[in-house]
């Protein structure tokens, strides 16, 4: 199907190529391995800085946000050189990825804020919808797999996409209890493999702030820090198909420390087709309220470096 | 326009699906059993074939298997996802 949105392609963000090539990762890994933090983050100033100079659409898209942000924080603290920090604090959470892919983030580094939600979501034994984005690295949180043995997670994501990054990963030992779901793979066979993982009292994680790369799939224009912005509809639909509670995971640096936060967003248990629509509108609208609330509190680890905003004519889909 | 030539399986089917999406205004004789369940047809679309995804387990037992391109031809029509059922239920 081609239809008008084609022709935009290239400032999607799917078809923005991930620049930090693998090779550069693993050089990076290298460097910090033998060298330490300190002379990792030096080289990675300099990386920044060549991406300040060499990635216009990732340079304008960290300042078009550094803009919103502003505006709808106006306390909001931003160091000099921002939008290079922006990039340097990217690589640093590529990094603690790595790190937490390969089991190497120490726990105690890492605090969860609302432990008692988490046990209590987990002792339920009702499973349920984790929404994660793209602030901080929410990939620390399959450590938590490492934890707690019988926290079983699929992660629904674009495979294809970051198969690149993935292929790192080969030789990691992910935690049995982890298995990655292909986002555009999303079908009626799925929808009863993820169904089956709630039925067991485990999670589905999937992020709701990324334009979805297919056509025609369902999203919607909420204010995001001031101006409307597309949002996915597809975790929030999940849950409702899936009638299970929804919670909302975050996990930030602040120095050494990586911040867990998890509370809930909603409960779509027992919600009949009617209240659907209503419970959609509330619960995207909470979602996006709470992304705002990190995105002041950690305002360079939101990580979206491609025009998140639009132009929201030129986007604009007939309702289906 | 009453149509006589579904079988007592296609009706039963047609049921699961009406009563899955609360389909309202439409009884399983108003369903084509030739015609496309999505797009042009009946009009469903990638949300609702997750939920007939959802609904053919709960109903029929019926565990589908994660190829893309064959479950595609299961959900075309109703003729085809009642020879799906015919052939799989476990029910």
């Amino acid at each position: 199907m081609t239809s008008p949105q084609r022709k935009r392609a290239p400032r999607h963000w799917s078809a923005i190529s991930e620049s930090g090539s693998l090779r550069g990762i693993q050089l990076m890994l290298a460097i910090y391995d033998r060298f330490g933090a300190r002379a990792y983050q030096g080289v990675l100033f300099l990386v920044g800085l060549y991406y300040w100079w060499r990635r216009p659409i990732a340079r304008r898209a960290s300042k078009e946000y550094q803009k919103q942000l502003k505006a709808f924080c106006p306390s909001v603290f931003l160091p000099r050189l921002t939008t290079v920090r922006h990039f340097t604090t990217f690589g640093t959470a590529i990094l603690d990825k790595v790190l937490a892919l390969y089991g190497r983030i120490a726990p105690e580094s890492i605090q969860i804020e609302q432990r008692e939600t988490l046990r209590a979501a987990i002792d339920a034994g009702q499973g349920g919808i984790i929404v994660v984005t793209h602030l901080g690295s929410h990939e620390i949180c399959q450590a938590l797999g490492r934890l707690r043995r019988d926290l079983k997670m699929s992660v629904v994501m674009h495979t294809h996409h970051a198969q690149r990054f993935n292929s790192l990963f080969n030789d990691i030992d992910r935690p049995l209890s982890v298995e990655i779901i292909e986002v555009s793979d999303m079908g009626p066979a799925t929808a009863q493999r993820l169904q089956a993982r709630v039925a067991e009292g485990g999670f589905v994680v999937i992020a709701a702030d990324r334009e979805p790369i297919e056509a025609g799939a369902r999203r919607r224009w909420i204010d995001f820090l001031g101006r409307p912005a597309p949002f996915p509809e597809g975790a929030f639909w999940l849950a409702m198909l899936l009638h299970c509670p929804l919670y909302l995971l975050v996990c930030a640096r602040q120095g050494q420390t990586h911040h867990v936060h998890f509370e809930s967003l909603g409960d779509a248990t027992g919600l009949s087709r009617r209240e659907r629509s209503v419970w959609m509108d509330n619960t995207m609208a909470h979602f996006v309220t709470r992304l705002e609330h990190f995105c002041c509190r950690y305002p360079l680890q939101w990580f979206n470096f491609y025009p998140f905003w639009q132009s929201e004519k030129q986007n604009a889909r007939p309702p289906r | 326009m009453a149509n006589t030539s579904l079988t007592e399986l296609e009706r039963d089917v047609a049921n699961m699906i009406i009563e899955a999406l609360e389909l309202e205004d439409i009884t399983a004789d108003d369903i084509e059993p030739e015609a496309p369940l999505f797009g042009d047809g009946l009009g469903l679309d990638s949300i609702d074939a997750l939920e007939l995804g959802l609904a053919l387990q709960k109903r029929y037992g019926i565990r589908l298997d994660s190829d893309a391109e064959e479950n595609r031809e299961h959900f075309a029509s109703l003729r085809q996802l009642s020879a799906l059922v015919a052939e799989r239920r476990s029910d």
